[in-house]
Protein backbone atom coordinates (compact mmCIF):
# COMPACT_ATOMS: atom_id res chain seq x y z
CA UNK A 1 0.00 0.00 0.00
CA UNK A 2 1.63 3.22 -1.15
CA UNK A 3 0.30 6.65 -0.25
CA UNK A 4 0.72 9.91 -2.14
CA UNK A 5 3.87 10.75 -0.19
CA UNK A 6 5.74 7.77 -1.64
CA UNK A 7 6.02 5.88 1.64
CA UNK A 8 5.61 2.12 2.03
CA UNK A 9 5.70 -0.02 5.19
CA UNK A 10 8.54 -2.51 5.40
CA UNK A 11 5.88 -5.18 5.90
CA UNK A 12 2.09 -5.11 6.09
CA UNK A 13 0.57 -6.00 9.40
CA UNK A 14 3.44 -4.99 11.72
CA UNK A 15 1.97 -1.64 12.74
CA UNK A 16 -1.06 0.53 12.08
CA UNK A 17 -0.41 2.62 9.10
CA UNK A 18 -2.33 5.78 8.34
CA UNK A 19 -1.13 8.82 6.51
CA UNK A 20 -0.08 11.62 8.87
CA UNK A 21 -1.02 9.50 11.87
CA UNK A 22 0.49 10.85 15.04
CA UNK A 23 -0.39 7.71 16.92
CA UNK A 24 0.89 4.59 15.16
CA UNK A 25 0.70 1.34 17.08
CA UNK A 26 2.41 -2.03 16.84
CA UNK A 27 0.08 -4.93 16.04
CA UNK A 28 0.57 -7.86 18.39
CA UNK A 29 -1.66 -10.73 19.40
CA UNK A 30 -2.96 -11.98 22.74
CA UNK A 31 -3.94 -15.55 23.55
CA UNK A 32 -7.48 -15.85 24.90
CA UNK A 33 -6.46 -18.99 26.82
CA UNK A 34 -3.25 -17.99 28.62
CA UNK A 35 -3.22 -14.20 27.99
CA UNK A 36 0.33 -14.19 26.64
CA UNK A 37 1.09 -11.43 24.13
CA UNK A 38 3.56 -11.62 21.23
CA UNK A 39 4.82 -9.32 18.51
CA UNK A 40 4.52 -9.56 15.57
CA UNK A 41 1.00 -11.03 15.67
CA UNK A 42 0.85 -14.80 15.32
CA UNK A 43 -2.03 -17.20 14.69
CA UNK A 44 -0.90 -19.80 17.21
CA UNK A 45 0.01 -19.11 20.80
CA UNK A 46 3.59 -20.24 21.21
CA UNK A 47 3.08 -20.62 24.95
CA UNK A 48 0.12 -22.99 25.00
CA UNK A 49 0.18 -24.01 21.32
CA UNK A 50 -3.53 -23.21 20.86
CA UNK A 51 -5.12 -21.55 17.86
CA UNK A 52 -6.50 -18.85 20.18
CA UNK A 53 -4.65 -15.64 19.36
CA UNK A 54 -6.43 -12.38 18.64
CA UNK A 55 -4.81 -9.26 17.23
CA UNK A 56 -4.38 -6.35 19.62
CA UNK A 57 -2.82 -2.91 19.29
CA UNK A 58 0.09 -2.49 21.70
CA UNK A 59 0.63 0.54 23.94
CA UNK A 60 2.97 3.15 22.53
CA UNK A 61 4.99 3.67 25.68
CA UNK A 62 7.11 1.34 27.75
CA UNK A 63 10.32 0.95 29.74
CA UNK A 64 13.75 0.21 28.30
CA UNK A 65 14.81 -3.23 29.55
CA UNK A 66 18.12 -3.51 27.69
CA UNK A 67 19.95 -2.02 24.74
CA UNK A 68 23.06 -2.14 22.60
CA UNK A 69 24.54 -0.14 19.74
CA UNK A 70 25.17 -1.70 16.33
CA UNK A 71 28.48 -0.04 15.50
CA UNK A 72 29.39 -1.87 12.32
CA UNK A 73 27.48 -2.14 9.08
CA UNK A 74 25.52 -5.42 8.95
CA UNK A 75 25.94 -7.63 5.87
CA UNK A 76 23.42 -7.54 3.01
CA UNK A 77 20.53 -7.73 2.67
CA UNK A 78 20.58 -5.01 5.36
CA UNK A 79 19.40 -1.87 3.60
CA UNK A 80 20.20 1.77 4.21
CA UNK A 81 20.37 5.01 2.27
CA UNK A 82 23.41 7.27 2.12
CA UNK A 83 26.24 6.38 4.51
CA UNK A 84 25.93 3.73 7.21
CA UNK A 85 25.36 5.20 10.66
CA UNK A 86 25.58 3.18 13.88
CA UNK A 87 22.18 2.61 15.46
CA UNK A 88 20.74 1.66 18.82
CA UNK A 89 18.73 -1.53 19.35
CA UNK A 90 16.67 -2.00 22.50
CA UNK A 91 14.15 -4.17 24.31
CA UNK A 92 11.11 -2.24 25.55
CA UNK A 93 8.63 -3.66 28.04
CA UNK A 94 5.08 -2.66 27.26
CA UNK A 95 2.13 -2.70 29.70
CA UNK A 96 0.62 -5.67 27.83
CA UNK A 97 3.33 -7.91 29.33
CA UNK A 98 5.40 -8.17 26.17
CA UNK A 99 8.98 -6.99 25.66
CA UNK A 100 9.54 -5.91 22.04
CA UNK A 101 12.86 -5.57 20.23
CA UNK A 102 13.25 -2.38 18.24
CA UNK A 103 15.66 -0.06 16.51
CA UNK A 104 16.14 3.08 18.62
CA UNK A 105 16.46 6.67 17.50
CA UNK A 106 19.40 7.12 19.90
CA UNK A 107 22.84 5.74 19.02
CA UNK A 108 24.81 7.23 21.92
CA UNK A 109 24.91 4.68 24.75
CA UNK A 110 25.52 7.43 27.31
CA UNK A 111 22.06 8.80 26.53
CA UNK A 112 20.33 5.47 27.13
CA UNK A 113 19.57 3.96 30.51
CA UNK A 114 17.81 0.77 31.51
CA UNK A 115 14.45 1.78 33.02
CA UNK A 116 13.95 4.93 30.98
CA UNK A 117 10.59 5.66 29.36
CA UNK A 118 10.42 5.05 25.63
CA UNK A 119 7.78 5.74 23.01
CA UNK A 120 6.99 4.32 19.59
CA UNK A 121 7.30 6.17 16.33
CA UNK A 122 7.46 5.34 12.66
CA UNK A 123 10.45 6.46 10.64
CA UNK A 124 11.91 6.18 7.17
CA UNK A 125 14.60 3.51 6.96
CA UNK A 126 15.80 3.36 3.35
CA UNK A 127 14.77 3.99 -0.23
CA UNK A 128 13.63 0.91 -2.14
CA UNK A 129 14.21 0.04 -5.79
CA UNK A 130 11.00 1.78 -6.83
CA UNK A 131 12.18 5.00 -5.22
CA UNK A 132 9.74 4.73 -2.31
CA UNK A 133 10.78 5.43 1.26
CA UNK A 134 10.44 2.27 3.34
CA UNK A 135 8.99 2.90 6.78
CA UNK A 136 9.30 0.83 9.94
CA UNK A 137 9.02 1.30 13.71
CA UNK A 138 11.49 2.71 16.21
CA UNK A 139 11.42 3.73 19.85
CA UNK A 140 12.75 7.02 21.19
CA UNK A 141 13.41 8.23 24.73
CA UNK A 142 10.38 10.14 26.03
CA UNK A 143 11.22 13.85 26.09
CA UNK A 144 10.78 15.24 29.58
CA UNK A 145 8.93 18.54 29.59
CA UNK A 146 11.07 21.46 30.69
CA UNK A 147 9.71 23.73 33.43
CA UNK B 1 18.94 -47.64 24.76
CA UNK B 2 22.38 -49.21 24.38
CA UNK B 3 25.64 -47.79 25.70
CA UNK B 4 27.58 -45.77 23.15
CA UNK B 5 31.36 -45.31 23.03
CA UNK B 6 33.81 -43.13 21.16
CA UNK B 7 35.84 -45.15 18.70
CA UNK B 8 37.64 -42.39 16.80
CA UNK B 9 38.36 -38.67 16.99
CA UNK B 10 39.72 -36.35 14.31
CA UNK B 11 39.96 -32.63 13.78
CA UNK B 12 41.25 -30.15 11.24
CA UNK B 13 42.66 -27.01 12.87
CA UNK B 14 40.19 -24.09 12.89
CA UNK B 15 41.25 -20.96 11.06
CA UNK B 16 41.34 -19.67 7.46
CA UNK B 17 42.48 -21.99 4.66
CA UNK B 18 42.03 -20.28 1.32
CA UNK B 19 43.94 -23.08 -0.45
CA UNK B 20 41.65 -25.85 0.75
CA UNK B 21 38.13 -26.65 -0.37
CA UNK B 22 35.43 -27.41 2.17
CA UNK B 23 35.53 -31.05 1.03
CA UNK B 24 39.26 -31.24 1.76
CA UNK B 25 38.77 -29.92 5.30
CA UNK B 26 36.11 -32.56 5.94
CA UNK B 27 38.16 -35.36 4.41
CA UNK B 28 41.17 -34.58 6.59
CA UNK B 29 39.11 -34.64 9.79
CA UNK B 30 37.39 -37.89 8.81
CA UNK B 31 40.69 -39.48 7.77
CA UNK B 32 42.20 -38.61 11.15
CA UNK B 33 39.21 -40.11 12.95
CA UNK B 34 39.42 -43.34 10.93
CA UNK B 35 43.15 -43.65 11.64
CA UNK B 36 42.51 -42.93 15.29
CA UNK B 37 39.80 -45.59 15.36
CA UNK B 38 41.85 -48.11 13.41
CA UNK B 39 38.98 -48.79 11.01
CA UNK B 40 38.25 -48.20 7.34
CA UNK B 41 35.44 -46.06 5.91
CA UNK B 42 33.60 -49.23 4.86
CA UNK B 43 33.11 -50.02 8.56
CA UNK B 44 30.97 -46.87 8.97
CA UNK B 45 27.28 -47.79 8.88
CA UNK B 46 25.67 -44.32 9.07
CA UNK B 47 26.97 -40.78 8.66
CA UNK B 48 25.66 -37.39 9.81
CA UNK B 49 27.17 -34.16 8.50
CA UNK B 50 26.68 -30.82 10.25
CA UNK B 51 27.01 -27.73 8.05
CA UNK B 52 25.21 -24.42 7.55
CA UNK B 53 26.87 -22.81 4.54
CA UNK B 54 28.41 -25.92 2.99
CA UNK B 55 25.74 -26.29 0.36
CA UNK B 56 23.30 -29.07 -0.29
CA UNK B 57 24.61 -32.61 -0.30
CA UNK B 58 27.89 -31.74 1.48
CA UNK B 59 27.85 -34.91 3.61
CA UNK B 60 27.32 -36.99 0.50
CA UNK B 61 29.99 -35.18 -1.51
CA UNK B 62 32.57 -35.75 1.22
CA UNK B 63 31.57 -39.33 2.09
CA UNK B 64 31.63 -40.35 -1.56
CA UNK B 65 35.35 -39.46 -1.70
CA UNK B 66 35.93 -42.35 0.72
CA UNK B 67 33.57 -44.86 -0.79
CA UNK B 68 30.04 -45.46 -1.96
CA UNK B 69 28.64 -47.95 0.52
CA UNK B 70 24.90 -47.37 0.42
CA UNK B 71 24.78 -46.21 4.04
CA UNK B 72 22.29 -43.63 5.29
CA UNK B 73 23.86 -40.17 5.11
CA UNK B 74 22.03 -37.15 6.53
CA UNK B 75 22.99 -33.47 6.31
CA UNK B 76 22.07 -31.62 9.48
CA UNK B 77 21.59 -27.89 10.02
CA UNK B 78 20.88 -26.20 13.33
CA UNK B 79 22.78 -22.93 12.92
CA UNK B 80 25.77 -22.82 15.31
CA UNK B 81 24.63 -26.06 16.92
CA UNK B 82 24.65 -28.08 13.69
CA UNK B 83 27.54 -30.26 14.84
CA UNK B 84 25.74 -30.96 18.10
CA UNK B 85 22.62 -32.08 16.26
CA UNK B 86 24.70 -34.28 13.95
CA UNK B 87 26.33 -35.82 17.01
CA UNK B 88 22.99 -36.33 18.71
CA UNK B 89 21.62 -38.18 15.70
CA UNK B 90 24.70 -40.38 15.37
CA UNK B 91 24.45 -41.20 19.06
CA UNK B 92 20.79 -42.12 18.66
CA UNK B 93 21.66 -44.23 15.64
CA UNK B 94 23.95 -46.46 17.73
CA UNK B 95 22.01 -46.27 21.00
CA UNK B 96 18.82 -47.41 19.29
CA UNK B 97 20.51 -50.33 17.63
CA UNK B 98 19.96 -48.96 14.13
CA UNK B 99 23.68 -49.51 13.56
CA UNK B 100 26.87 -50.35 15.46
CA UNK B 101 29.29 -47.74 14.06
CA UNK B 102 28.24 -44.20 13.16
CA UNK B 103 30.19 -41.14 12.02
CA UNK B 104 29.33 -37.57 12.96
CA UNK B 105 31.31 -34.88 11.22
CA UNK B 106 31.00 -31.12 10.85
CA UNK B 107 32.54 -28.89 8.22
CA UNK B 108 32.37 -25.18 7.52
CA UNK B 109 33.95 -22.39 5.49
CA UNK B 110 32.33 -19.21 6.79
CA UNK B 111 32.20 -15.96 4.88
CA UNK B 112 34.04 -13.20 6.74
CA UNK B 113 32.33 -10.73 9.05
CA UNK B 114 28.90 -10.76 10.66
CA UNK B 115 26.81 -13.79 9.83
CA UNK B 116 24.17 -12.84 7.26
CA UNK B 117 20.62 -13.05 8.58
CA UNK B 118 17.66 -14.71 6.90
CA UNK B 119 17.54 -13.00 3.54
CA UNK B 120 14.52 -11.18 2.18
CA UNK B 121 12.77 -10.33 5.40
CA UNK B 122 11.81 -7.12 7.12
CA UNK B 123 13.97 -7.58 10.18
CA UNK B 124 17.11 -8.15 8.12
CA UNK B 125 16.40 -5.10 5.96
CA UNK B 126 15.99 -2.92 9.06
CA UNK B 127 19.04 -4.23 10.94
CA UNK B 128 17.55 -6.56 13.55
CA UNK B 129 19.28 -9.72 12.25
CA UNK B 130 22.78 -9.27 13.61
CA UNK B 131 23.45 -12.06 16.14
CA UNK B 132 25.78 -10.20 18.54
CA UNK B 133 22.99 -7.63 19.11
CA UNK B 134 21.12 -10.35 21.00
CA UNK B 135 24.16 -11.54 22.95
CA UNK B 136 24.88 -7.91 23.86
CA UNK B 137 21.37 -7.10 25.07
CA UNK B 138 21.20 -10.31 27.09
CA UNK B 139 24.46 -9.67 28.94
CA UNK B 140 23.72 -5.96 29.41
CA UNK B 141 20.47 -6.84 31.17
CA UNK B 142 22.23 -9.53 33.18
CA UNK B 143 25.06 -7.18 34.23
CA UNK B 144 22.56 -4.55 35.36
CA UNK B 145 20.61 -7.09 37.39
CA UNK B 146 23.49 -9.02 38.96
CA UNK B 147 26.32 -6.47 39.19
CA UNK B 148 28.50 -7.56 36.29
CA UNK B 149 31.20 -5.18 35.06
CA UNK B 150 33.28 -4.72 31.93
CA UNK B 151 36.18 -6.24 33.88
CA UNK B 152 34.28 -9.53 34.02
CA UNK B 153 33.82 -9.54 30.26
CA UNK B 154 37.51 -8.73 29.83
CA UNK B 155 38.51 -11.51 32.23
CA UNK B 156 36.72 -14.20 30.18
CA UNK B 157 38.60 -13.09 27.09
CA UNK B 158 41.94 -12.97 28.94
CA UNK B 159 41.35 -16.45 30.43
CA UNK B 160 40.33 -18.11 27.19
CA UNK B 161 43.10 -16.52 25.15
CA UNK B 162 45.64 -17.62 27.74
CA UNK B 163 44.26 -21.16 27.45
CA UNK B 164 44.30 -21.03 23.67
CA UNK B 165 48.06 -20.51 23.52
CA UNK B 166 48.40 -24.20 24.41
CA UNK B 167 46.01 -25.46 21.73
CA UNK B 168 47.51 -26.06 18.29
CA UNK B 169 43.99 -26.54 16.87
CA UNK B 170 42.93 -23.00 17.79
CA UNK B 171 43.07 -20.18 15.26
CA UNK B 172 44.31 -17.62 17.78
CA UNK B 173 47.16 -18.78 19.95
CA UNK B 174 48.12 -15.48 21.50
CA UNK B 175 47.47 -14.03 24.92
CA UNK B 176 45.33 -10.92 25.07
CA UNK B 177 46.23 -8.93 28.19
CA UNK B 178 43.61 -6.84 30.01
CA UNK B 179 44.55 -3.53 28.33
CA UNK B 180 44.49 -5.06 24.86
CA UNK B 181 40.96 -6.40 25.36
CA UNK B 182 39.79 -3.16 26.99
CA UNK B 183 41.04 -1.08 24.09
CA UNK B 184 39.67 -3.29 21.32
CA UNK B 185 36.90 -1.75 19.23
CA UNK B 186 33.39 -1.68 20.64
CA UNK B 187 31.23 -3.79 18.32
CA UNK B 188 27.87 -4.18 20.11
CA UNK B 189 28.01 -2.41 23.48
CA UNK B 190 29.12 -3.80 25.92
CA UNK B 191 30.87 -6.38 23.72
CA UNK B 192 34.24 -5.37 22.28
CA UNK B 193 36.01 -7.07 19.37
CA UNK B 194 38.21 -9.28 21.56
CA UNK B 195 35.18 -10.39 23.56
CA UNK B 196 33.59 -11.86 20.41
CA UNK B 197 34.50 -14.98 18.45
CA UNK B 198 35.22 -14.92 14.72
CA UNK B 199 33.33 -17.14 12.28
CA UNK B 200 35.97 -19.11 10.35
CA UNK B 201 36.76 -22.52 8.77
CA UNK B 202 37.35 -25.99 10.12
CA UNK B 203 36.23 -29.59 10.44
CA UNK B 204 35.90 -32.25 13.13
CA UNK B 205 34.82 -35.89 13.15
CA UNK B 206 33.73 -38.37 15.81
CA UNK B 207 33.15 -42.08 15.30
CA UNK B 208 30.72 -43.70 17.74
CA UNK B 209 30.19 -47.39 18.33
CA UNK B 210 28.38 -49.95 20.45
CA UNK B 211 29.83 -51.71 23.50
CA UNK B 212 30.47 -54.91 21.54
CA UNK B 213 32.54 -53.03 18.97
CA UNK B 214 34.63 -51.10 21.51
CA UNK B 215 35.35 -54.39 23.36
CA UNK B 216 36.76 -55.90 20.16
CA UNK B 217 39.28 -53.05 19.94
CA UNK B 218 40.72 -53.58 23.41
CA UNK B 219 40.77 -49.87 24.10
CA UNK B 220 42.53 -49.16 27.41
CA UNK B 221 40.60 -46.03 28.31
CA UNK B 222 37.26 -46.19 26.50
CA UNK B 223 35.32 -42.95 26.54
CA UNK B 224 31.59 -43.38 26.87
CA UNK B 225 28.90 -40.99 25.73
CA UNK B 226 27.09 -40.77 29.06
CA UNK B 227 24.44 -38.40 27.67
CA UNK B 228 23.58 -36.62 24.43
CA UNK B 229 20.62 -34.24 24.70
CA UNK B 230 19.16 -31.88 22.13
CA UNK B 231 16.60 -29.23 23.04
CA UNK B 232 15.12 -26.08 21.56
CA UNK B 233 13.69 -23.02 23.25
CA UNK B 234 10.54 -23.04 25.33
CA UNK B 235 8.28 -20.00 24.98
CA UNK B 236 9.36 -16.65 26.29
CA UNK B 237 13.13 -16.97 26.57
CA UNK B 238 15.42 -14.50 24.78
CA UNK B 239 16.85 -16.50 21.88
CA UNK B 240 18.79 -15.32 18.85
CA UNK B 241 16.94 -13.49 17.31
CA UNK B 242 13.81 -12.44 19.19
CA UNK B 243 11.29 -9.77 18.17
CA UNK B 244 9.41 -10.11 21.41
CA UNK B 245 9.75 -12.05 24.62
CA UNK B 246 7.39 -12.46 27.52
CA UNK B 247 7.58 -10.13 30.50
CA UNK B 248 5.62 -12.59 32.65
CA UNK B 249 6.73 -16.12 31.89
CA UNK B 250 10.05 -17.27 33.36
CA UNK B 251 10.84 -20.47 31.49
CA UNK B 252 14.21 -22.26 31.65
CA UNK B 253 16.47 -21.48 28.70
CA UNK B 254 17.45 -24.34 26.35
CA UNK B 255 20.86 -24.78 27.99
CA UNK B 256 19.18 -25.41 31.32
CA UNK B 257 16.64 -27.80 29.79
CA UNK B 258 19.33 -29.76 27.98
CA UNK B 259 21.89 -29.87 30.80
CA UNK B 260 19.34 -30.83 33.46
CA UNK B 261 18.29 -33.83 31.39
CA UNK B 262 21.88 -34.70 30.51
CA UNK B 263 22.92 -34.72 34.18
CA UNK B 264 20.01 -37.02 34.98
CA UNK B 265 20.76 -39.46 32.17
CA UNK B 266 24.49 -39.49 32.93
CA UNK B 267 23.96 -39.83 36.66
CA UNK B 268 26.24 -36.90 37.49
CA UNK B 269 25.85 -33.34 38.74
CA UNK B 270 27.71 -30.17 37.74
CA UNK B 271 30.03 -30.69 40.72
CA UNK B 272 31.22 -33.98 39.17
CA UNK B 273 32.45 -32.35 35.98
CA UNK B 274 36.23 -32.23 35.52
CA UNK B 275 36.03 -29.86 32.57
CA UNK B 276 33.51 -28.00 30.45
CA UNK B 277 33.67 -26.84 26.85
CA UNK B 278 30.87 -24.31 26.44
CA UNK B 279 29.59 -21.83 23.87
CA UNK B 280 31.64 -18.68 24.37
CA UNK B 281 30.48 -16.86 21.22
CA UNK B 282 31.23 -13.84 23.40
CA UNK B 283 32.37 -13.17 26.97
CA UNK B 284 28.82 -12.52 28.14
CA UNK B 285 27.50 -15.83 26.84
CA UNK B 286 30.18 -17.72 28.78
CA UNK B 287 29.22 -16.09 32.09
CA UNK B 288 25.52 -16.71 31.51
CA UNK B 289 26.26 -20.31 30.49
CA UNK B 290 27.89 -20.92 33.89
CA UNK B 291 24.44 -20.30 35.39
CA UNK B 292 22.33 -21.99 32.74
CA UNK B 293 24.44 -25.16 32.94
CA UNK B 294 24.11 -25.23 36.72
CA UNK B 295 27.79 -24.61 37.47
CA UNK B 296 26.50 -21.98 39.90
CA UNK B 297 23.19 -20.41 40.86
CA UNK B 298 21.45 -17.73 38.88
CA UNK B 299 23.28 -14.41 39.18
CA UNK B 300 26.47 -15.98 40.54
CA UNK B 301 28.36 -16.26 37.26
CA UNK B 302 30.50 -13.19 38.04
CA UNK B 303 31.37 -14.62 41.43
CA UNK B 304 32.42 -17.96 39.91
CA UNK B 305 34.75 -16.09 37.59
CA UNK B 306 36.09 -13.87 40.39
CA UNK B 307 36.91 -16.94 42.47
CA UNK B 308 38.96 -18.34 39.54
CA UNK B 309 36.86 -21.53 39.64
CA UNK B 310 36.76 -21.71 35.84
CA UNK B 311 40.52 -21.38 35.34
CA UNK B 312 42.36 -24.55 34.17
CA UNK B 313 43.53 -25.04 37.75
CA UNK B 314 40.11 -24.30 39.22
CA UNK B 315 37.37 -26.69 40.32
CA UNK B 316 35.45 -26.28 37.04
CA UNK B 317 37.86 -25.61 34.17
CA UNK B 318 35.91 -23.92 31.37
CA UNK B 319 37.21 -23.77 27.80
CA UNK B 320 40.74 -25.03 28.42
CA UNK B 321 40.83 -25.37 24.62
CA UNK B 322 40.61 -21.58 24.37
CA UNK B 323 36.92 -21.81 23.51
CA UNK B 324 35.30 -20.22 20.51
CA UNK B 325 37.11 -16.98 21.36
CA UNK B 326 40.38 -18.65 20.30
CA UNK B 327 39.24 -21.45 18.02
CA UNK B 328 36.81 -19.28 16.10
CA UNK B 329 33.46 -20.61 15.04
CA UNK B 330 33.08 -22.77 11.93
CA UNK B 331 29.39 -23.40 12.56
CA UNK B 332 28.98 -27.02 11.47
CA UNK B 333 32.24 -28.14 13.05
CA UNK B 334 32.18 -26.19 16.29
CA UNK B 335 30.24 -28.59 18.54
CA UNK B 336 32.19 -31.57 17.25
CA UNK B 337 35.42 -29.70 17.94
CA UNK B 338 34.30 -29.42 21.57
CA UNK B 339 33.55 -33.15 21.75
CA UNK B 340 36.88 -34.05 20.15
CA UNK B 341 38.66 -31.88 22.75
CA UNK B 342 36.76 -33.55 25.59
CA UNK B 343 37.50 -36.99 24.17
CA UNK B 344 41.21 -36.25 23.94
CA UNK B 345 41.21 -34.82 27.46
CA UNK B 346 39.49 -37.89 28.89
CA UNK B 347 42.06 -40.09 27.16
CA UNK B 348 44.89 -37.99 28.63
CA UNK B 349 46.17 -36.94 25.21
CA UNK B 350 46.14 -33.15 25.43
CA UNK B 351 49.71 -32.47 26.53
CA UNK B 352 50.28 -29.04 28.07
CA UNK B 353 46.62 -28.16 28.29
CA UNK B 354 45.70 -31.48 29.92
CA UNK B 355 43.30 -31.26 32.85
CA UNK B 356 44.70 -33.72 35.36
CA UNK B 357 42.73 -36.89 35.90
CA UNK B 358 39.89 -35.75 33.65
CA UNK B 359 37.15 -38.36 33.85
CA UNK B 360 33.90 -36.49 33.19
CA UNK B 361 33.44 -33.69 30.65
CA UNK B 362 30.51 -31.65 29.38
CA UNK B 363 30.17 -29.99 25.97
CA UNK B 364 27.55 -27.28 25.43
CA UNK B 365 26.73 -25.66 22.10
CA UNK B 366 23.99 -23.16 21.34
CA UNK B 367 22.65 -22.17 17.92
CA UNK B 368 20.33 -19.45 16.69
CA UNK B 369 16.60 -20.13 17.11
CA UNK B 370 17.16 -21.78 20.45
CA UNK B 371 19.04 -24.92 19.46
CA UNK B 372 21.03 -26.41 22.30
CA UNK B 373 22.99 -29.64 22.45
CA UNK B 374 24.61 -30.87 25.68
CA UNK B 375 26.90 -33.89 25.70
CA UNK B 376 28.48 -35.59 28.71
CA UNK B 377 31.44 -37.91 28.21
CA UNK B 378 32.87 -40.25 30.84
CA UNK B 379 36.03 -42.33 30.92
Amino acid sequence: MVNAEGLVPVKEGLFTWTVNSDSPKLIGSRCSECQEVVFPANNFCQNCANNTMKEILLSRRGKLVSFTIQRFQPPPPYKFSGEFKPYGVGMIELPEGVIVTSILTESNPDKLKIGMDMELLLDKFYENEEGKQVVSYKFRPVQKDVG
Amino acid sequence: MREVYILGLGMHKFGRFPDKTIEQLGMEAINDSLTDAGIKFKDIQAAFCGTVFGGWGLGHRISSKFGLQGIPIVNVEAACASGGSAFNLSHLSVASGQCDVALAFGVEKMPRGFIAGQPEDWYTYTGLSVNPVYFAMKIKRHMEKYGGTEDHLIEVSVKNHRNGVLNPYAMYQKETPYEVVKESHMVNDPLRLLMLCAPNEGAAAVILCSKEVIKKFNVTKPVQVAASVLKTAVYGTPEVPHFSISANVDNPPPAKLASREAYEIAGVGPEDLDLIELQDTDSGSEIIAYEELGLCNRGEGYSLLDKKMTEPTGKMPVNVSGGLLCKGEPLGASALGQIVELGWQLRGETGHRQVENAKVGLAHVYGAHGNCSVTILKS
